[in-house]
């Protein structure tokens, strides 16, 4: 079993040790992505805040035998901070249901596990920064705010085909860049 | 199999949330359909989008969050673990009408999870507006806190006057304690989605400027900034200077200043 997924067997002991633990190793990779998508200090430490007490209370859904740990916890605080993106723009607009603020666990590919964390995020942005500037731009608009398809034709101002091809094939070759590395 | 493939092009895109409506909705058709194929690839392409976060530079949070944090669950963990009291002794005839009340609701055991499924929406609910009102008190306390700063005299003004002449002016009010509000109006958008970026300009002879926020003007032009800590004094402070930047902000500025306000000494 992976320390992380110890840590959040402890915690459904009531354990606070294991949280402060859980907090330590992974508040800044949380925080800095909220921040990256909220933009705004104050606004960050409220998301990340409200991460960390979801994870506190429903660490029980978190089946480590399904897949590693923090997939799970950055999906879970890219969710929370576009909900806050979008809550801010369409106070009115609620998600309907409230379960679907915590992701499914998903299992990690074979060629995964051959990395470190810091290994995985260096190749990770090296890969990226391999793509042309606007496929990588297209991606970025998705995953940090939230932006579909044609609201991503939008604002680059391209051709609806273009912008899916880009993303598709952008995410594809991150995949093959991170298979090769394995 | 083929008749999959058009669905398969779409897991991808699906997993990273940028889907439109209806193509989305053919999609997840399509998966409840039972398509082990694209059930699978989304399983891949779920994680392959997690990577994404490694794209945000880890930052830290404040000490702050960290105390707010362990001190709410050491409470909720004390909480779960205090005994509860015992009740107090029931009268005979309320234990038969809790008796009646378990038969009844085994009777209705349809009902019952009915009404289980009612109380769960209402809480469901509640916690929404909750969080609703949580949002709206924060956002009312930074207008509070705003006005203050406008309103009080012993906020320094600071006007900030734009190099080009084709810019309209900000005003800057810079309290001691309550922090720096910078306002404007009919901006211009920045193009793409370069965003506004804050600096204070040291007095001490060679240091670098000082990052602050970043904000994008709205829709309709207005800018309002509000800094609530901000990293130097008004006293430490030369001017304030706002540049374009790459969204998220820079360390350091990556273009020249279009609107610069000295700090008149007291």
């Amino acid at each position: 079993m992976s320390p992380d997924a110890t840590l959040v067997e402890r915690l459904l002991r009531r354990d606070v040790n294991a949280f402060e633990e859980l907090y330590d190793r992974h508040s800044r990779v949380v925080y800095g992505l909220v921040l990256r998508i909220v933009q705004h200090t104050a606004s960050a430490e409220e998301v990340a805040q409200d991460v960390f007490l979801q994870l506190w209370r429903n660490a029980s859904h978190y089946d480590g035998s399904r897949g590693p740990f923090l997939p799970w916890l950055l999906t879970m605080a890219r969710n929370r901070a576009l909900d806050h993106l979008r809550l801010k723009s369409e106070r009115q607009r609620r998600r309907e249901n409230q379960a679907e603020e915590l992701p499914p666990v998903v299992s990690a590919p074979d060629f995964e596990r051959g990395l470190d964390q810091k290994r995985r995020a260096a190749k990770v942005r090296d890969l990226m920064a391999a793509l042309q500037p606007q496929q990588r731009r297209a991606i970025e608009l998705a995953y940090f705010e939230g932006l579909s398809h044609s609201e991503i034709a939008s604002a680059l101002q391209e051709p609806l085909g273009t912008v899916k091809s880009w993303i598709r094939n952008g995410l594809l070759k991150l995949k093959e860049g991170l298979q090769a590395t394995a | 199999m083929n008749h999959t493939d058009p669905f398969r092009e779409l897991v991808e895109s699906y997993a990273l949330g940028a889907l439109d409506p209806e193509e989305r909705a053919s999609l997840e058709e399509h998966l409840a359909g039972g398509c082990a194929d694209c059930a699978q690839a989304l399983e891949e392409s779920r994680w392959l989008v997690s990577q994404l976060a490694y794209l945000a530079p880890e930052a830290e949070p404040s000490g702050m969050l960290r105390g707010r944090l362990i001190e709410t669950v050491r409470f909720e963990a004390a909480r779960d673990e205090v005994p509860r009291p015992r009740p107090k002794a029931v009268p005979l005839w309320m234990w038969g009408a809790v008796a009646a009340a378990v038969l009844f609701a085994l009777y209705n055991a349809r009902e019952s999870r009915e009404l289980s499924r009612i109380i769960g929406e209402n809480q469901k609910s509640i916690a929404q507006k909750n969080e609703e009102l949580k949002e709206l008190q924060q956002e009312l306390a930074a207008l509070v806190r705003q006005e203050r700063i406008l309103a009080d005299p012993e906020s320094v003004r600071i006007a900030m006057r734009a190099e080009r002449k084709d810019l309209p002016a900000l005003e800057a009010r810079w309290h001691r304690t309550l922090g720096i509000v910078v306002t404007g109006r009919k901006l211009p958008l920045p193009q793409n989605s370069r965003t506004l970026q804050l600096w204070l300009i040291p007095k001490a002879h060679g240091a670098k400027p000082m990052p602050s926020l970043t904000l994008r003007p709205d829709s309709e032009g207005r800018f309002a900034l509000l800094v609530e800590n901000p990293p130097d004094s008004p006293g430490a402070t030369r001017a304030l200077a706002i540049t374009e930047e790459p969204e998220g902000g820079s360390p350091q500025p990556t273009s020249a200043p279009i609107w610069v306000g000295a700090i008149a000494a007291k």
